[in-house]
């Protein structure tokens, strides 16, 4: 585990040169990239979409996936605009109650898993459909406008350039990091996505770690769909169904493994600038929007390529020999 | 050691067929589950049985069944592919741009959309053999790849003037029955896979190297090879289904595809295909495309909400996992 968080380190390293090189670069090439305005729309996409990164980053950690961020992010932000437009539910009430039910909703993922032994991918798929089912049963595709202005203002809200909603997502990647460097279920999180078999075996809670794990994830992508509801100043039934990708892209360009037993948090936040600056500098130079698709695509292989690269080097990369395509990353 | 590997994959696959009874036990299920669907649809649902009706539930179950197909074979190796919608729309905008744009003989259009997709599942084949990346991470960037290049060649610009001998195959009514043509392409198809599973030595060696990889990798199969064909005929197939599609729209849009990751899975995976590898069920798949098609039908006929068919199918695939697990922990071969 210690070795792993060494390995990890190079990738973020690498990240961060060429965020700042990418950065470097839009400011020479686009005036306006540096322009506040810029900056702070930049800022506040990236701020929730790190989010959602990092809701799919702890279920990887444990070697697990979550299909069903988006689904909890959608269904969440129309319960709290439909709580406060239709019921005239407090504000605090109507988020907190939000919040509680996308964190169920990943426990129950979570719970489903431990119970059933199904795999990850298809139960969250299964319950992707359940969650988006409900979202749009209670709303007909129609959104919920006119929420309260104390949340679209802070959606909006900003200092020079920076935006207020990134509070949120920095107090909870700190915590996460905490969580997972200091807290003694963080420790467990990862050993058990190291070797299921072996944590189970050694006495460790496997079921609250699995539990926990989808726990965070669902509360992270339902502050991330909040968060995205107060920003449009809606309750939009579309919110988080484009966010599988850049769920997958921040952790796995960041370094992680599908097979679990890392959380390259840092990785993420880097990849995660990395994407942000690419849609930000196809749109400033009027580039096809749909060259943001094709290249955060291009760039997760690029990033397991360099991880598979790193692992066993060049010269075995594309070697056929003595090698059983497709399971190396199982242990 | 080769021998001790060869029969560890043999003590697998036989492991896995020795849960032959419960598995014609649950087809048969299936069948009695799909069949009530049917009789209560007729008698509560108004017009279920009319021909206009049967006719599109037959065609949306064709398609269904082929987008299951596309899954199943990749499933059968053990591995996904999340490119299959993405295959299907850029293969049918393909063959769109090539009848519109060129305008290329149907047949010729359809036969380069083909050959575009099986291509398209090499390159995933590719990847997964050259670079033993996890094909769930492959294919979710392909997928993004493929979609991504195919908007921005075609500026998301549908192509919706093609020749009405190509619609003919979703739009025309074989022998006076409620029967599109298409319908008796997948069913050719499933004939086709259930032989290549049943008695061919590349079925046997796909189900092996589901089965256990590592292990038919030891006992002298060329996994690589495999790979190759299981992903290939994935992109074959999800290009069937995408130029199904467009004949059934009458237009090549760029939205076709962009939902079929669920459906990929639920019709192999109420149909009985392990979701691990190993074991396939084609007359599964296509009970389990019909049975998501009668019940579409059928809701909306009876003005259930739409979205609530969302709620539905994402539970009846849980319960269609979840039986698949309890199988395979009675038939022992738990993994």
């Amino acid at each position: 585990m210690v070795a792993t968080a060494r390995r990890m380190s190079p990738v973020a390293l690498g990240l961060l040169i060429v965020d700042l090189m990418g950065a470097l670069l839009l400011t020479v090439i686009t005036p306006s990239f540096t322009s506040t305005y810029n900056l702070f729309i930049t800022g506040r996409d990236f701020s929730i979409l790190l989010l959602v990164a990092l809701a799919q980053m702890i279920v990887l950690a444990i070697g697990q996936m979550n299909l069903s961020i988006g689904a909890i992010g959608g269904l969440v932000a129309i319960v709290e605009s439909g709580l406060m437009v239709n019921a005239g539910t407090p504000v605090v009430i109507a988020l907190g109650f939000g919040l509680l039910l996308g964190t169920a909703c990943g426990v129950a993922n979570g719970l489903l898993i431990h119970w059933t032994k199904v795999n990850s991918f298809i139960l969250t798929l299964g319950t992707s459909y359940v969650y988006a089912g409900i979202n749009l049963g209670i709303t007909h595709a129609t959104p919920f406008y006119h929420i309260p202005d104390v949340v679209s203002a802070f959606g909006q809200a900003r200092t020079g350039a920076f935006p207020h909603v990134a509070i949120v997502t920095i107090v909870l990647t700190i915590a996460l990091a905490v969580f997972l460097r200091q807290a003694v279920l963080g420790r467990q999180l990862l050993a058990v996505g190291g070797n299921a078999v072996a944590a189970a075996l050694s006495g460790l809670p496997v079921r609250r770690v699995i539990v926990t794990a989808h726990g965070i994830s669902g509360f992270f992508g339902a502050v991330a769909g909040t968060l995205l509801m107060a920003q449009l100043g809606e309750g939009q039934p579309t919110i988080g169904v484009t966010w599988i990708l850049p769920s997958f892209a921040g952790p796995i360009i960041g370094g992680a493994v599908l097979s679990g037993g890392s959380a390259p948090l840092l990785g993420t936040v880097f990849a995660m600038v990395l994407v942000s600056l690419i849609s930000d500098g196809l749109i400033l130079v009027n580039a096809n929007p749909y060259w943001v698709q094709f290249l955060v695509g291009a760039l997760i292989l690029a990033g397991v390529l360099l991880g598979r690269i790193r692992a066993v080097g060049l010269r075995d990369v594309f070697r056929l020999k003595s090698t059983v395509p497709g399971v190396a990353e199982q242990k | 050691m080769i021998a001790t590997r060869t029969a560890a994959v043999r003590t697998r696959l036989t492991e896995l067929r020795g849960t032959g009874l419960l598995r014609t036990l649950g087809l048969l299920a299936l069948l009695i589950v799909t069949s009530s669907f049917w009789i209560f649809f007729s008698a509560f649902a108004m017009g279920f049985t009319s021909d206009f009706n049967l006719f599109f539930l037959l065609r949306s179950a064709a398609i269904a069944v082929t987008i299951g197909f596309a899954q199943m074979v990749v499933l059968s190796i053990g591995d996904m592919n999340l490119s299959v919608g993405a295959i299907g729309g850029a293969t049918g905008m393909f063959a769109g741009w090539l009848m519109q744009v060129l305008g290329v003989p149907p047949a010729l259009a359809v036969l380069l959309a083909l050959a575009l997709g099986t291509t398209l599942g090499f390159g995933n084949a590719a990847l997964v053999v050259w670079t033993h990346l996890n094909s769930f991470i492959v294919t979710l960037a392909t997928a993004s790849l493929i979609t991504g290049g195919m908007l921005i060649l075609t500026q998301a610009r549908p192509f919706s003037t093609l020749p009405d001998s190509f619609i003919a195959i979703a739009q025309v009514e074989l022998f006076g029955m409620p029967v599109a043509p298409l319908v008796l392409i997948t069913l050719a198809v499933a004939v086709l896979l259930g032989l290549v599973y049943r008695s061919t030595s590349l079925g046997r060696e796909m189900l092996a190297t589901g089965a256990n990889r590592r292990a038919a990798r030891m006992s002298g199969l060329s996994v690589g090879r495999v790979v190759l064909v299981a992903h290939g005929l994935s992109g074959l197939l999800a290009a069937l289904a995408g130029a199904m599609s467009v004949a059934a729209n009458n237009t090549a849009s760029p939205g076709i595809g962009s939902d079929w990751v669920l459906s990929s899975f639920v019709a192999p995976a109420i149909g009985g295909t392990l979701l691990s590898g190993g074991l396939v069920s084609v007359s599964g798949t296509v009970l389990g495309g019909l049975l998501v098609a009668t019940i579409s039908s059928g809701l909306l006929l009876m003005n259930v909400s739409n979205f609530w068919l969302s709620v539905f199918l994402g539970a009846v695939l849980l319960l269609a996992v979840g039986l698949d697990r309890i199988t395979r922990t009675v038939g022992g071969a738990a993994s």
